[in-house]
């Protein structure tokens, strides 16, 4: 039994006004984030008997302004996951005809890593940095902007790096790594993250080499 | 629609870039050099042992990395300004997260006067004592 | 799209406090507070420098070999191989290499690298010193 059942037993039996947001109960669709005991988990993946004779607090996700209940406002994360753009972006799109771009197993494996989030934000939960300045652009975001940015079908380096590369993108990260810790997919947001700093530091330094260069 | 604009935060990259590399020299070079100054030097060990054994004695010590040698100067300069960029930059980091975000500006002000003596200083002293043998 | 300042009168403020929430965020605290020993190191040494330049070689060397000197290098010397530890680890972290079809784990880049550590300090040593 999960942190979920639990929930869904409160909610027939004891106050049917209780409010939390759940779906899949699997594991996969990233609804049922949620603060147990202080850690950012999934509730459907969080097993009662871990928590055998103890008595646990179950809060709405850190860092997010709270609906009701456990419901907590997902608007700027959705923002933020349109900001950067997730989708493939061409020069020049071909014709159909021409038949699907082709990728092999090496170039899918330097990105496919990044592509398994669910957004379920517990990522966001668990990042101090996102709590202490909201602009942040934040772990989930930055994992997808770098999974299109490795994704060998994609051109859109000149429309996604500004967005990354701004202050409030990469640079606020400090490494804390509660991202990758929390996340339940093994996305590893904080290699996403890392990954895209290095890029900055090296176009930047590429900018400063040869102004008028190639990128 | 709206237009976003997306400042590149091109100088913060470049200092990024810097500290970086100042947290390898911090993590490579220092501490053979606070092992040489604080530890080897007044115990009176390897390096700077000296033949009777005696504490606080030896023949050599650390001006010997100074003076007229200059892989010496420049294993002094490259390390104590690596480390001062290092430490300056994410400490003031650190500050911003303890609850003094607002105070950001203020706080990489004073941090990169800090350094940017610091490492002036540094490089003029060295200069001086590897042309001269003596400070001017 | 919605008005993301929906619901501002509940958005929950981070302390400043934060980081004693849980371990893992007080060992990230600790790990950046190694920076204020490596500056501090740095700024004494330079301080120390300067009492050469104004004054003697000798002026120097005991600076070096003031108690309250040592003492304070002596932690800062702790301090500066947790860095070291800590940075080696990210480095693991962040940098995995690909051999074969597994990936380098972070420990792994710990050892290798206090290993070069190790080198890199004789080789200073023997290139600044002994030479």
């Amino acid at each position: 039994m999960v942190v979920l059942d639990a929930l869904n037993y409160i909610k027939a039996e004891i106050d049917g006004s209780l409010t939390y947001r759940w779906s899949c109960r699997m594991g996969v669709c990233g609804s049922c984030g949620a603060n147990i005991d202080g850690e950012p988990k999934l509730t459907c993946a969080s097993f009662l008997h871990d928590f055998k004779g103890r008595t646990i607090t179950i809060e709405p996700m850190t860092h997010f302004p709270v609906i009701k209940d456990l419901v907590v406002d997902m608007e700027d994360f959705m923002e933020k996951l349109v900001k950067i753009k997730p989708w493939i972006i061409r020069d020049k799109e071909t014709p159909p005809e021409q038949g699907e771009y082709k990728q092999s197993a090496q170039e899918l494996e330097r990105y496919s890593q990044f592509s398994s989030c669910i957004n379920c934000m517990l990522c966001y939960a668990a990042c101090p940095i996102y709590g202490l300045n909201e602009k942040f652009l934040g772990p989930a975001a930055t994992a997808l902007a770098y999974r299109y940015i490795e994704d060998s079908r994609d051109q859109g380096k000149d429309v996604r790096f500004p967005i990354v590369h701004e202050m409030e993108g990469v640079w606020e990260c400090t490494l804390v790594g509660e991202c990758s810790v929390v996340c339940p997919k093994g996305v590893d947001p904080m290699l996403a993250i890392q990954k895209t700093k290095i890029l900055g530091a090296t176009n930047a330094l590429k900018s400063l080499l040869m102004p008028r260069g190639g990128h | 629609m709206k237009v976003e604009t997306h400042k590149v935060a091109r100088l913060h990259a470049l200092l990024w870039g810097i500290f970086s590399l100042g947290g390898m020299i911090a993590a490579f070079l220092l501490p053979v050099m606070i092992y040489m100054t604080a530890i080897a030097y007044p115990f009176g060990l390897w390096p700077f042992s000296s033949p009777s054994g005696c504490l606080y004695c030896p023949t050599r010590d650390p001006s010997f990395l100074v003076t007229g040698h200059l892989l010496g100067a420049l294993f002094i300069f490259v390390t104590i300004a690596g480390s001062l960029y290092h430490g300056i930059f994410r400490f003031q980091t650190t500050l911003t997260e303890l609850g003094l975000l607002k105070y950001r500006r203020a706080l990489e002000a004073v941090g990169y006067f800090i350094i940017f003596v610091g490492i002036i200083v540094l490089g003029y002293y060295l200069v001086a004592w590897y042309l001269n043998g003596t400070i001017a | 799209m919605g008005d993301a300042k929906r619901y501002p009168e509940l958005r929950r403020r981070l302390s400043s406090g934060w980081w004693t929430a849980n371990r893992h965020y007080t060992m990230y605290m600790v790990r950046e507070w190694t920076s204020l020993f490596v500056a501090l190191y740095s700024l004494m040494f330079i301080y120390g420098l300067s009492l050469w330049a104004t004054g003697s070689r000798a002026d120097f060397l005991n600076f070096l070999k003031n108690p309250a000197i040592i003492g304070f290098s002596l932690i800062a010397f702790v301090f500066t191989m947790y860095h070291a530890a800590t940075w080696f680890y990210l480095l693991g972290a962040v940098a995995p290499v690909k051999i074969g079809r597994s990936r380098t784990k972070p420990w792994q880049a710990l050892v290798l690298n206090i290993i070069l550590l190790i080198i890199i300090s004789f080789l200073a040593i023997w290139l600044a010193v002994l030479r």
